[in-house]
Formats: structure tokens, C-alpha cells, sequence
């Protein structure tokens, strides 16, 4: 259980706080409700390359890291398909420091001309060294690509190309700044050692005077239900064969997300796993085959993926674990087998509740979703879940016409 | 009022950091268990470490797979039935091997313990390496090197070491995928009967650590197995004479990996705080030179970093980063003028104060909650060192002149006793 108080300033900015008097630190976590799946699908990446120009300082805040650092901190922002985080942990009694610096992003970065270009190069080289010049680091690319045909999860938050990113323009970086980086669009955590009572006070110390701003609502296009199965074949300079299913399944808050999550578990989660103790272990077929989910807050995937043993045919072995993971989805999961990945999960859920850091970027996450008060409700969802329903939300994953199919083979096996 | 947002708040520095001293028992089979209790969550972290590190094998991967087997059967127990039991209570069991020690993990809820620590127990005595098993992990753990061979990063990491350390040392990479062909069941079973011993062993707990934990640590790892006592290996090895230069291709690669630097002083060293210091301004953190310059500055790079890498019984600095390949030359070059510098220029206030209290921000980080305590811990005592080095660490951070950096610069950075690597295509 983590306790937390929330309020709304005025300007629509959204602020949790959450008491944990273990550390000496406070993160001061600001999360905003933009990701990769509101950008242009002409600019994709952008959303991300954003993240880094928002470091190049603000309005009165000539570089960021330095009172950061000057303060005995730790900053870092992350961007996802969904949303782009922000945090700085510092010693509690800096805390001004990070809500100085966080409010003053929040204001009004200070964007230069010079800062998007070595940005827009930084961002190039983190493509490359990500995907472009790493074993099997397009698989994302091809596999959304295949899966999604209008949803922006399409691409994946670095872009779709490279090319897309040195297009930006400063214009567009404005533009994207003013309608999606708003109080009103954002939600404020601050956890740590801190009483709550303070916590608000300077809350609204540093943001209540941020204007409210129009919202730009892209309106996100939602995914067709697919009808035909699809499948594409690559050949790659990799050692190994290798392959990826994706089924679409439902949004983060379905309850079937839950059966959902427990089946993949079921199959793959640990070493007792079905597909672990049948395919790896027991026939050999693979060196190493997981089963899992996206986890995206509107509707994912469900993927599975293995990488093929030396000696053993690609096709019977990507048969083996399809059928597998139909079995399993097929028959009722016993009541032992289900208590296990339910223990799991709530074991996994409560270390989870270790460190101050972690907490503020669930609640911030949560609060995205709907309500932060969710990151209490979790363990409920899954407890509830019985063999019936993962059954049937299998079944509707699993149905023919929804399947995509990457197959990712070597260049020298082929 | 209104907030006056271009002058910033005020700062306070980090003036203590508080030390708890863990809890020691001794177990009758000469163990030491330590204990760092802080009552929270019901949660238990129990780490379990054997001097038993490629240091100690006969080849480097003896230890590694000696580490990945444990789970893998015992003689009462079969790995289908140990996975399960780990799985059924959610527990997170590993068992992995580093340079000089190895080590087994379990974290888990403090009322599953009664059902996990036999079994773990089990497994540190009585493993019983089931060859089926051992050829599975052998063909998944040659896979991955297989993989990981095609990585201009790796290729230059391990490069580097095998440059610096020679082929065969303890702490140099193996060379091929194919040297997990080599590796036979009876060595890496002869490691485990060698090194994983009650006279190897140190149990730390940490967590929800209370009486009744402590007993149920002491049923169950208190008794002695084996009969050979283990030599403390004291080993001296030679160096090999380090090339200087050092080009490894990889053809089609569109960045190149750089590894730069050179055998350094280790941990116990007097002077290993101060250089530590001196690192972090090269390449320690966000705001180091090299990021300003081959990041910020030219978008060179994702990220550039310099550390004091310390191992047990030898140390090595290393500035690492993967480029545009176009830009490999001009960012060794740009390496090199920054230590350059170091060894000319003094070092200002301005860029120098940040720089003391980001470090003594990552101290208190240290010493942050019982599991970050008790890793720090740890590190020390294998060290065979004490909270005194953190004494000094805090001292030397807010004390050390600009002058003394210089020193330490023209001491240890002298450019002409690095060794490049270049991974990629020229």
C-alpha cells in the first residue's frame, strides 16, 4: 500500500506527494502526457528529441545540470510511445533547487539554434548506437511496423527514421513545446522525506503561476481490428535465427490486461515457465523463448519470441511455441499453476514499493492512466483472475487474423 | 509576492552521512553473518558471497558456469523442481560470478523464508551439475556470445582488457564463443567443490531483518560440508607489455567503439579518492568535460565516459564511447586534448565546487536504504576496507586543491601510457 495526497493547482497542474522518511532524498518527478504516439507521423522521433533539448536550460535557468549537480542530485528524463518523464532526486532539504528547475522547464525552455542541431546529432548517434549498429536492433521497428497500421504505435519513440529527426525544425519544436508541455497536461510528484503539508506549499510556491495553455488533442486514431494474418521475412548480418509474434490484445486498464499478463507469466515468467521447462529445457528448440506484453497504456501486444537452438528447423521450432502458447490458452490453467504466478506478482508488486524514485514514477504514471490511486488496486485486479478468464481472453488474442509475424533470420544460416 | 525565479535557491551542502554499523554474527560452522535491519516492508534480502571469482578458477569460464549451474539440480532436487519452488513463492533467486567473487541473491517476502532457505542451502552444498542441463546452458551461453561478438562495444571492451591484462589472466575476456566448447563438466564442478565453502562464505542480510530471520539464516547455514580447506590463492601474474594502438574491424559497422586507457591503481590505493575526483571531471558524470565537449559541444556521440575501474587485485582507467565512425580520429584526438588539459590547466572554483557536491550527493546514495548499505557494505569488505574509506573519500572530495588535481593528472593520465582500441571500420 502506498500512501499518498493529491491536489490540482489552478492551472490545472496535478500534484502528488508521497511520505517516505526511510531516505534522505526527495524526487521531484514531473510527467508529461506526451509521447511518441502524438507526433507527426512525418516527424516521428520527435517527441524524444524534444526531451533532450529541454536540457539546453530554461527562461532563468542558464544550464540545467549544474544546480542539479551543485546540489548533490541526479536528473534524467525518459520518453515512451505514451509519455515523457522527468525526475530529480536531491538531499530533502534541496528540494527548491529541483522544483526551481522543473517549474522553469515547465515555463519555458530556452531553445537555441546551436541546441537543436548537436541535439538533433546526439539523437542520430543514440539511433544508431540503438538500433542501427546493434544485432537484431530493428526488430521493434519491423514488428510495429507490421503490427499497427494507423495507431501511432506504429513507431517506436526514437523514430521511424533518422532522416525524420534532422528535419526538425525550430518552429516545430515551439509549436510542440506550447501545446503539449502545460501544467494543465502534466502531473507533479514529489516523494521522499518530506511532510506532505510543506511538499504542496512549495508546490505551488514554483508552479501555481505557470499559465494554463490550449491543448493540442491530436486526435489518436485507433487500430482497426485486424482480420488477416500477416507476415514478413528479413535477412539479417545476425548469427541466429530468430522470430517475433505479436497478437493485439487489450488497453493497460482492461481487466483482461490482468488474465492477459498472468497467461504470458504462465508460459514464460521464470524458470518453471511452460514454454522454459517444455521448449527450452525439454525439446531443446530453443537457447532462449520468452512470452510478453507490450504494456502500453492503450491496446498492445501479446508477443512471443525465441532464438532457434544450432541444428534445430526454424519452422517446427516457431511452430512448437505457437501451439504451445495455444494449449496453454486452450485448457484450463490449473489452480496450483495460477497461485504460483499470482504469488509472483504480488512478491514483484511489493518490491516494488523499495525506493523513493520508483514510487514517484508510478504515481506519476498512474495519474497519466486515470488515477493514481490505481497503483493500490493492482494486486486486487490480478488476484481476481480465474482459469476462465484467461481462457477466454486468450481466446480472443489468440483468434485467427490477428496474428503478425516477424520472421528475423540470418544472412548466413539462409 | 512575487517569485524572483533568476536567482536560485539557496544550496546546503551535504554535511553527514549517517554510517550504521551492521549487526555480526558469528555461525558455528565460522561464517560471518552481517545484518542491516531497517523495519519497513516485509521484504528480506539475503546475499551470499564465496571467494570463488575467475580469479580463483582454472579458466575464467569454470566459475562463470560454475555460478550458472547451481540452480541447475542437486542431489536431492531436480532444476524443474527448484525452479518451481523459487517461482511458487515469488521469489528472485541468482547466482552469478564476477572477477574475484561469486555470488547468490534471494529476495523475497520475510514469511516465504521458512520454504526458500533449506532449499537454498541445498544448492550452495550439495549441487550436483546434471550434464543434460550443463550442455543446455553451454549451447544458450555460447549463443549469446555469438551475438554479443557482432557488438562494436564489446568488441572493444573485452579488447581492451585482453590488451591490457594478457590472454589467460583472470581478468581478461575470453577470446571466442568457441572457448565454451572447451570448458568441461568436471572443471567446473571441481571449481564449485573448491570454492563454494563455509570457510569462503559471508551471508549479509539485509531488510526486514529481525530474530527470527537471524534464527532461520543460522538453521540452515550453519553446518559444515566438504573436507578440503581452500588455499587463498595469492597469485602473481606477469603483464604482458600493452599494445599501444589496436584497430579491431568489424565490417558494415555504422559507429565505432573506443576503449582508452591503461592499468590504474586499485581501491586501497592512498591516492584512489583523489582519482576518483579527477575521473569524474574527465568523464564521471553528465556535466564531465568529454560530455560537454564530445557530446554537447560536437554530437560526436550518445555518451562518453571515464572511470577508475577497480577490481580486486588490480584496477584500470577507461574512457569509453561508440561515435560516428566518420568522427573517430577527431574524438581520440579530442580524449587526449582533455587530458591534456587536466595535466596543464588548474581547475576552476566554478566548475570544481558542483563537481565536490555532486560526489558527495552519490555518497549519501550509498548509504540511501538497507539494501544500498548493504551493497556498499560489501564492496568494502571484500576490499578488505572499512567506512574509513568513505571518511577519506569525503575528505579528499571537499579538500583537494586544484593544484593537487593537476598532480594527480600529470601522475596518472600521462597520455603516452594509453593503450586505443578501435572497434568498427576504418
Amino acid at each position: 500500500m502506498i500512501l499518498f495526497e493529491k491536489t490540482t493547482l489552478r492551472n490545472g497542474l496535478r500534484v502528488i506527494v508521497h511520505n517516505d522518511n526511510t531516505t534522505p532524498f526527495v524526487a521531484v518527478n514531473v510527467c508529461y502526457n506526451v509521447g511518441a504516439k502524438h507526433e507527426d507521423p512525418e516527424r516521428t522521433g520527435f517527441a524524444h528529441l524534444f526531451e533532450h533539448l529541454t536540457f539546453g536550460g530554461s527562461k532563468h535557468v542558464p544550464d540545467f545540470d549544474t544546480p542539479v549537480q551543485n546540489a548533490g542530485g541526479n536528473n534524467n528524463a525518459f520518453t515512451t510511445n505514451d509519455i515523457t518523464n522527468y525526475y530529480i532526486t536531491v538531499p530533502a532539504n534541496n528540494i527548491e533547487t529541483a522544483l526551481w528547475l522543473e517549474s522553469d522547464r515547465m515555463l519555458g525552455p530556452k531553445f537555441t539554434k546551436k541546441g537543436l542541431e548537436v541535439q538533433r546529432k546526439v539523437v542520430i548517434e543514440e539511433f544508431r548506437q540503438r538500433n542501427l549498429n546493434k544485432p537484431y536492433g530493428d526488430t521493434w521497428h519491423l514488428l510495429r511496423d507490421l503490427s499497427y497500421k494507423v495507431h501511432p504505435y506504429r513507431w517506436p519513440t526514437i523514430g521511424l527514421i533518422p532522416e525524420h529527426i534532422e528535419k526538425a525544425t525550430m518552429e516545430e519544436v515551439k509549436d510542440f513545446f506550447f501545446h503539449h508541455y502545460a501544467p494543465n497536461n502534466a502531473v507533479l510528484v514529489i516523494s521522499g522525506n518530506i511532510k506532505p503539508d510543506q511538499a504542496f506549499l512549495l508546490a505551488e510556491k514554483w508552479f501555481s503561476d505557470i499559465p494554463e495553455r490550449e491543448l493540442r488533442n491530436n486526435g489518436i486514431l485507433s487500430e482497426p481490428m485486424q482480420t488477416t494474418d500477416r507476415e514478413i521475412t528479413v535477412q539479417r548480418d545476425v548469427p541466429i535465427d530468430t522470430f517475433y509474434i505479436a497478437w493485439h490484445m487489450s488497453s493497460r486498464l482492461s481487466q483482461d490486461f490482468y488474465a492477459a499478463d498472468l497467461l504470458s507469466d504462465i508460459l514464460s515468467g521464470g524458470n518453471s515457465s511452460r514454454v522454459e521447462e517444455k521448449l527450452v529445457k525439454g525439446q531443446k528448440l530453443f537457447t532462449e523463448a520468452d512470452v510478453f506484453l507490450s504494456g502500453e497504456n492503450e491496446p498492445g501486444l501479446f508477443i512471443a519470441t525465441g532464438k532457434i537452438n544450432e541444428g534445430i528447423s526454424y519452422e517446427s521450432a516457431r511452430n512448437a511455441l505457437i501451439e504451445e502458447v495455444k494449449q496453454t490458452a486452450d485448457s484450463l490453467i490449473t489452480p496450483y499453476e495460477l497461485e504460483k504466478v499470482k504469488n509472483k506478482v504480488e512478491a514483484e508488486l511489493l518490491f516494488n514499493e523499495i525506493g523513493y524514485l520508483e514510487k514517484a514514477m508510478q504515481l506519476a504514471s498512474y495519474e497519466i492512466l486515470g488515477d493514481a490511486a490505481l497503483i493500490n488496486d493492482q494486486a486486487f485486479h490480478y488476484r481476481d483472475v480465474t482459469p476462465e478468464d484467461i481462457r477466454k481472453v486468450a481466446s480472443g488474442i489468440l483468434r485467427s487474423g490477428n496474428s503478425n509475424t516477424l520472421n528475423y533470420l540470418s544472412l548466413k544460416n539462409n | 509576492m512575487t517569485l524572483k525565479r533568476n536567482i536560485p535557491p539557496k544550496i546546503w551542502g551535504v554535511d553527514r552521512v549517517e554510517y550504521i554499523e551492521p549487526g555480526r554474527h558469528c555461525l558455528n560452522n565460522g561464517v560471518e553473518l552481517f545484518t542491516l535491519n531497517s523495519g519497513d516492508l516485509e521484504v528480506v534480502k539475503i546475499d551470499f558471497s564465496f571467494k570463488a571469482g575467475s580469479w580463483y578458477g582454472k579458466s575464467r569460464l569454470d566459475s562463470t558456469m560454475a555460478a550458472s549451474m547451481l540452480q541447475e539440480g542437486t542431489t536431492s532436487h531436480k532444476a524443474s523442481e527448484i525452479a518451481n519452488t523459487f517461482d511458487f513463492y515469488g521469489a528472485q533467486f541468482s547466482s552469478v560470478s564476477s572477477y574475484d567473487y561469486n555470488y547468490i541473491s534471494l529476495l523475497s517476502l520475510k514469511k516465504h523464508l521458512p520454504n526458500l532457505l533449506p532449499l537454498v542451502s541445498e544448492i550452495i552444498r550439495e549441487a550436483s551439475f546434471p550434464e543434460d542441463e550443463f550442455e543446455i546452458l553451454r549451447q544458450k551461453k555460447k549463443q549469446r556470445a555469438i551475438v554479443d561478438a557482432g557488438r562494436v562495444g564489446l568488441i572493444a571492451q573485452k579488447g581492451f582488457l585482453r590488451n591490457l591484462f594478457g590472454e589467460g589472466h583472470p581478468y581478461a575476456p575470453v577470446a571466442s564463443p568457441e572457448a565454451y566448447d572447451a570448458v568441461t563438466i568436471g572443471d567446473v564442478k571441481s571449481h564449485f567443490n573448491r570454492f563454494y565453502r563455509p570457510e569462503t562464505m559471508t551471508i549479509l542480510a539485509s531488510g526486514f531483518v529481525d530474530e527470527e530471520v537471524i534464527r532461520l539464516i543460522e538453521n540452515n547455514f550453519s553446518s559444515t560440508w566438504g573436507t578440503s580447506v581452500p588455499e587463498d590463492l595469492i597469485k602473481t601474474l606477469q603483464l604482458p607489455v600493452a599494445e599501444k594502438m589496436m584497430f579491431l574491424e568489424k565490417a558494415g559497422a555504422n559507429q565505432n567503439a573506443l576503449a582508452i586507457g591503461k592499468i590504474f591503481p586499485t581501491q586501497n590505493h592512498p591516492d584512489f579518492p583523489g582519482i576518483k575526483l579527477l575521473c569524474t571531471i574527465l568523464g564521471g558524470y553528465f556535466g564531465s568535460r568529454l560530455m560537454k565537449n564530445v557530446r554537447e559541444e560536437k554530437g560526436y556521440t550518445y555518451s562518453i565516459q571515464a572511470s577508475p575501474i577497480s577490481f580486486k587485485h588490480s584496477g584500470v582507467f577507461l574512457v569509453y564511447a561508440e561515435v560516428k565512425t566518420e568522427k573517430t580520429n577527431e574524438t581520440v584526438t579530442e580524449i587526449f586534448r582533455e587530458i591534456g588539459k587536466l595535466r596543464e590547466e588548474l581547475i576552476t572554483d566554478e566548475e570544481l565546487i558542483p563537481i565536490r557536491n555532486y560526489l558527495l550527493g552519490r555518497i549519501l546514495e550509498d548509504f540511501d536504504g538497507p539494501f544500498a548499505r548493504a551493497q556498499t557494505f560489501a564492496a568494502l569488505r571484500e576490499v578488505n576496507m572499512s567506512f574509513e574509506y568513505y571518511q577519506r573519500l569525503i575528505n579528499t572530495i571537499k579538500t583537494t586543491t586544484p593544484a593537487e588535481i593537476r598532480e594527480l593528472a600529470q601522475k596518472y593520465l600521462d597520455p603516452e601510457s594509453m593503450s586505443t582500441i578501435i572497434s568498427g571500420t576504418m
